[in-house]
C-alpha cells in the first residue's frame, strides 16, 4: 500500500509537473547519466594506464617519486608498491561500479595530492618528471601536468556530484 | 553496496595491499629498502678489492674533497663539472672494467646519480656504487 501512496504522491498530478516536463526530465536524467558512464569509462581507462605503467616499473617510480624530496626512500619504496594497485583498484571500482563513491573519494584524494606535490617542486625549484604516466609523461611541462591534473579532477568532482545526488532520497524519482 | 563512503575506501585501500605486497616480495631483489641503489649495483669495500685492476675507482665527490684526499688511483667526476670531467673519465675507461663509484657517505646521492648517468649517457654497464661510500673506505684502511 506504501508503494502505491509513493506513486501517487510522485505523479504529475500530485507534483504539478506536466507529461512534456516529466518526458523532458526523464531525457536529460538519461543523458546525464550516459555522460556519467562515459566519464566512467575514460577516467577508469587513464587510471588503469597510469597504473599499469608505474606497477610495471616500481623502480623507475620509486626514483620518480624520490625526487619530489617530500619522502624517506624507504616510503618512496613502499608508495612505489602500493599506490598503482590502488590506482588500478579503483579504476576497476569506476567501470564495475563496485564500492564507487569508495572509489571516486580514493581517486579524487590522490589527484589533490599530486597536484600540490607537483605545484610544491615547481616552488621548490626541482626540475623533475612526475611519474604520472611512466615514460609517456617525462617530457611534459609544468602547465601539462596541472592542466591534465585538473581535468581528471573535474571529472571526478562531477562523478561524485552525479553519485551523491543519484543516491539522495530526494531526487530518488 | 550500501558501506558508507570511508567504508568503501577503507576496503579498497586493504585490497590494494595484496597486490603491492606480491609485487613488492617479486622485485625484492631488483630495489632495496635502505637506498635508491638496488642491491646488484651496490659493492662493498671487500667486493671491491677484490676487483683488483679490473676496477676504475670514480670519486663522485666535489674537486675540494677529492682534492683533500681520495681512494689511490681514482679519478674525479662530479656533477659540477660533468662535461670536463668525463672525457677524462672515458680516454681512462676500457672495455671490461669495472666502474666503482663512491661519495661521501651511505646517505648520499652523488655517487647515484653519477652511476646513472654513466649507464644514460655514457651506455656503460660495469657501475657499480661503493656501499657507504669515502666513509667507508677509510675505515676499512686505517
Amino acid at each position: 500500500m506504501k508503494q502505491t501512496s509513493d506513486i501517487e504522491a510522485h505523479s504529475p498530478a500530485a507534483t504539478g509537473v506536466s507529461n512534456v516536463e516529466l518526458a523532458r526530465n526523464v531525457r536529460s536524467s538519461g543523458f546525464w547519466r550516459v555522460l556519467s558512464r562515459i566519464l566512467d569509462f575514460v577516467l577508469a581507462g587513464l587510471f588503469i594506464y597510469a597504473g599499469a605503467l608505474k606497477a610495471i616499473d616500481p623502480v623507475q617510480f620509486a626514483n620518480d617519486i624520490d625526487n619530489y624530496k617530500l619522502l624517506p626512500w624507504s616510503l618512496s619504496v613502499a608508495v612505489a608498491f602500493y599506490l598503482p594497485w590502488l590506482e588500478i583498484l579503483c579504476a576497476l571500482g569506476l567501470v564495475f561500479r563496485f564500492l564507487y563513491r569508495g572509489a571516486l573519494a580514493v581517486l579524487t584524494a590522490s589527484i589533490v595530492v599530486f597536484t600540490f606535490a607537483t605545484i610544491a617542486a615547481k616552488v621548490r625549484g626541482l626540475d623533475i618528471t612526475c611519474g604520472c604516466f611512466g615514460h609517456a609523461s617525462q617530457h611534459w611541462s609544468f602547465p601539462s601536468h596541472l592542466v591534465t591534473n585538473l581535468g581528471i579532477l573535474a571529472g571526478l568532482l562531477f562523478l561524485f556530484f552525479k553519485a551523491t545526488t543519484r543516491n539522495s532520497p530526494q531526487k530518488a524519482v | 553496496m550500501k558501506s558508507s563512503l570511508v567504508g568503501q575506501a577503507v576496503i579498497l585501500a586493504a585490497l590494494a595491499l595484496l597486490p603491492a605486497a606480491g609485487e613488492a616480495i617479486y622485485f625484492r631483489d631488483k630495489i632495496s629498502w635502505r637506498s635508491a641503489i638496488a642491491p646488484s649495483e651496490m659493492l662493498t669495500v671487500e667486493q671491491a678489492r677484490e676487483l683488483g685492476d679490473t676496477a676504475i675507482w670514480v670519486d663522485a665527490r666535489p674537486d675540494d674533497d677529492f682534492a683533500n684526499d681520495h681512494v689511490p688511483g681514482a679519478i674525479s667526476l662530479n656533477e659540477d663539472r660533468w662535461n670536463e670531467l668525463l672525457p677524462q673519465f672515458l680516454a681512462v675507461w676500457a672495455p671490461g672494467k669495472k666502474v666503482v663509484l663512491y661519495c661521501s657517505s651511505l646517505s648520499c646521492n652523488a655517487s647515484r646519480e653519477v652511476a646513472r648517468r654513466l649507464r644514460k649517457e655514457a651506455q656503460l654497464s660495469d657501475v657499480f656504487v661503493l656501499e657507504g661510500g669515502w666513509e667507508a673506505w677509510l675505515k676499512k684502511n686505517r
